[in-house]
């Protein structure tokens, strides 16, 4: 049996393939190699954009992720509403999808710290699960209060002193939205940026980005944070570890792993064919 | 008459919905029908906010259905499963329901249906890991496809290849530790290419939702009214 | 002292496991885990609706009647839809699918020539001459690639193939945009599958490190009953 043949029969095997990748993925959990990150101009561009809003600003927060998401988009908008908070700045959370109550509640508790000073109602609202998909999204852009009478805890919303200020879209310096899904980046983009202009800023999965980068060249976002990477350098840049800087190393690993299995898997393949020709009898 | 109640009506409210709707978001004619648009468009988003919570909850229901029949039709060796989806749905749903009691009769308590805490507790240990589980088993899909599937067999898929590669390396702190280029090169990649080859999907679905639309208007999309008659 | 948090991070850890043990072989384990979520999604998604349902409409009809009247015809609407089971008064629930399809795509459709249209083609419009090379190339590439991908998406009207031995330029220009985007598009599916990776390794990252590390005694027992579930499989198909 030749060479060739041996290494396909072990990678061929799934169960090598996946023994290999959960070692690679779980191994710099547990030993952190500490390999430092680059921080990339697009992060930084993020970064200064909310830097120069004015302090004590408004700002909105799609929240539209199911729990799946929570490593990818979590810690982004974790360091966000970090940085944020530090400038004085005032939050209203809002979820369009189901998930939304669940989530808020698990981003509280994995960033307790985020939170500690700031007063519900007053700092940071949050307005629970509005159904509806793009209906709601252009309703709440008309009027919050007007579209939902009482928040997530059931306290009537024209109680709330932050919903004093803010009703509408054109009352937020900026609208946040983090995002498991490609549609709700079209809605906003429809219905709060297009007849409102209010600027917007994407905190996508990875996955989703390459398909929503249109928006962001085109101007109709201010930018966009993707994934745990994007996380991990912002979680530098307001100087908060979290997730993002702790899955990086095991992000290396595994997708150095990965990067084996295609050289290895083309490898093989080749060696198979040209193999192959030559008992053709040199081929055409 | 009877085909008029059930087909005729439902769409030809679709289609004066759809028409006032997008001629008084061009068209100004005055102050006062700028307000009423104004005020109508906004109750029409709230209707559409409201029906979707019935949809959702039908879906639910709809979801019960399928699995009592399942347990009909397989028997015994169903029950378990089929006896668990029904039991936890029935179960959470109770539980929403007593938080929503709660919020109506005890309102100081501060309890609401995302705040009831056996509803929590169920969400919190049971929905949310299933959920992460469920949509992160791709993983292991990804690792041996990368093995079998992802070859470079001719010019385009070599460069999908060779693209795919770059990015990886860009998106880790290892590439970076290799060649800091990985990380500008990504970016570049991202935001010339990639744009240019999403922008004509992004156009596509804008062509696309408005030739729905028109079909809607002129009676030729039919399949939103379910059955056939 | 065991507390209900404590049990729940067990059985936590304990599905995590059996779902991922699909990955090897189907089980029931597995398959309890699956009619887990099932369930759970449905109960929560249908609890989540009635609060909506209960924040947006209720309590606004309670609290401010005069305003929100007219909250009483999707309600209506909405309870019509009820009849989808009925034989008889299946159409009943058309009314109110009528409404919600007529409001989506009413939404749509107004912002969508300004939002995916108009503003794309602006920003695909750059200056093709310059002094700057870098900048020049990055131009010529977005319009090249994003004409070609809208060359590649034609399918109503092409121009008509040559015949053997003769050239038409329009044909030839065709044909090169239409590669011209294929190719792009290529560049685009190969950031997407990279990107899927750093989405996938993520969401098992956080999994691990939320559900998995803490409890690794249920872990290694979730491990345990799932190899079990996976030979009991085993042996019930060899027979």
């Amino acid at each position: 049996m030749s060479v060739i043949n041996v290494i396909d029969r072990i990678f061929g095997s799934r169960y090598v393939l996946y023994l290999v990748l959960i070692i690679a993925l779980i191994y710099p959990l547990i030993f952190p190699i500490g390999i430092p990150i680059q921080i990339s101009s697009r992060t930084l561009a993020v970064y200064n954009y909310i830097q120069h809003l004015k302090p004590g600003c408004h700002v909105y927060m799609e929240l539209y992720y199911e729990v799946a998401a929570r490593g990818e988009l979590e810690p982004n908008a974790i360091a966000l509403i970090k940085q944020l908070f530090d400038k004085g700045c005032k939050i209203v959370f809002v979820s369009t999808m189901s998930t939304g109550p669940l989530i808020f509640s698990l981003l509280k508790s994995s960033a307790p710290d985020v939170f500690a000073n700031k007063t519900y109602g007053v700092d940071y609202v949050f307005l629970g699960y509005v159904s509806g998909g793009e209906a709601a999204v252009a309703s709440l852009a008309k009027s919050i209060k007007g579209t939902v009478t009482v928040d997530n805890y059931g306290n009537p919303v024209d109680k709330l002193s932050l919903l004093k200020e803010v009703d509408k879209a054109t009352d937020f310096d900026l609208a946040i939205i983090v995002s498991s899904g490609t549609d709700t980046f079209n809605y906003y983009v429809r219905q709060w940026y297009t007849p409102y202009g209010t600027p917007l800023l994407f905190v996508a999965l990875s996955v989703i980005a390459p398909s929503i980068e249109p928006f962001v060249s085109a101007k109709q976002a201010i930018g966009m944070l993707v994934g745990q990477r994007s996380a991990a350098e912002y979680e530098l840049l307001v100087g908060r570890k979290g997730l993002g800087i702790a899955s990086m190393d095991s992000q290396s690993l595994s997708h150095f792993v990965i990067l084996i299995f295609i050289i290895v898997g083309n490898i093989v393949y080749w060696s198979k064919r040209l193999e192959a020709k030559k008992a053709k009898g040199g081929g055409r | 008459m009877s085909l008029t109640i059930r087909r005729f009506i439902p769409q030809t409210i679709v289609s004066i919905i759809l028409i006032i709707m997008i001629i008084f978001y061009y068209f100004y004619i005055n102050k006062s029908v700028s307000d009423a648009f104004t005020t109508w468009d906004k109750a029409l988003s709230d209707w559409a906010v409201i029906i979707t919570s019935f949809t959702l909850i039908i879906g639910g229901i709809d979801l019960l259905r399928y699995h009592l029949v399942q347990i009909k039709k397989i028997g015994v060796k169903q029950l378990p499963f089929s006896g668990t989806t029904i039991a936890l749905e029935i179960i959470m749903v109770i539980f929403a329901l007593i938080g929503l009691y709660y919020s109506y009769v005890y309102p100081k308590l501060g309890i609401t249906i995302t705040t009831q805490p056996q509803f929590t507790w169920l969400f919190t240990y049971l929905y949310a890991p299933t959920d992460s589980a469920v949509y992160s088993i791709l993983l292991f899909y990804i690792a041996s496809a990368s093995y079998r599937a992802f070859i470079a067999r001719n010019p385009m898929a070599t460069l999908l290849l060779i693209t795919a590669i770059v990015i990886m390396l860009g998106n880790t702190s290892l590439g970076n530790l290799i060649w800091p280029g990985f990380l500008p090169l990504r970016d570049w990649i991202m935001t010339v290419p990639n744009t240019a080859a999403f922008r004509p999907i992004t156009m596509g679905v804008g062509f696309g939702t408005i030739i729905l639309g028109l079909r809607l208007i002129m009676w030729r999309e039919v399949s939103w009214l379910g059955r056939r008659e | 002292m065991v507390s209900w948090e404590i049990i729940g991070a067990w059985i936590a850890a304990f599905i995590v496991i059996w779902i991922y043990s699909f990955a090897f072989r189907d089980n029931v384990f597995y398959k309890l885990a699956e009619h887990i979520f099932v369930g759970t999604a449905a109960g929560y998604s249908i609890a989540l609706a009635i609060d909506s349902l209960n924040r947006v409409a209720i309590k606004s009809l309670i609290t401010q009647p005069t305003v929100s009247w007219h909250y009483i015809i999707p309600i209506i609407l909405g309870m019509l839809m009820f009849f989808k089971y009925s034989r008889k008064y299946y159409w009943l629930a058309r009314y109110g699918v009528a409404i919600n399809v007529a409001v989506g795509a009413a939404l749509a459709v107004r912002t969508i020539p300004m939002a995916n249209i108009i503003r794309q083609i602006q920003a695909a419009l750059t200056p093709l001459w310059g002094s700057d090379p870098i900048k020049l190339v990055n131009n010529w590439l977005m319009f090249l690639i994003t004409v070609g991908g809208l060359t590649y998406f034609l399918f109503t009207i092409f121009p008509p193939k040559p015949a053997p031995g003769r050239t038409s330029a329009i044909y030839t220009l065709y044909r090169a945009l239409y590669l011209i985007g294929i190719y792009g598009m290529m560049v685009g599916f190969g950031a997407l599958f990279a990107n899927t990776i750093v989405t996938r390794v993520g969401f098992v990252i956080s999994i691990y490190l939320i559900y998995l590390q803490p409890y690794i005694i249920a872990t290694i027992i979730g491990v345990i009953l799932a190899a079990i579930g996976i030979l009991i499989e085993v042996r019930r198909r060899s027979k």
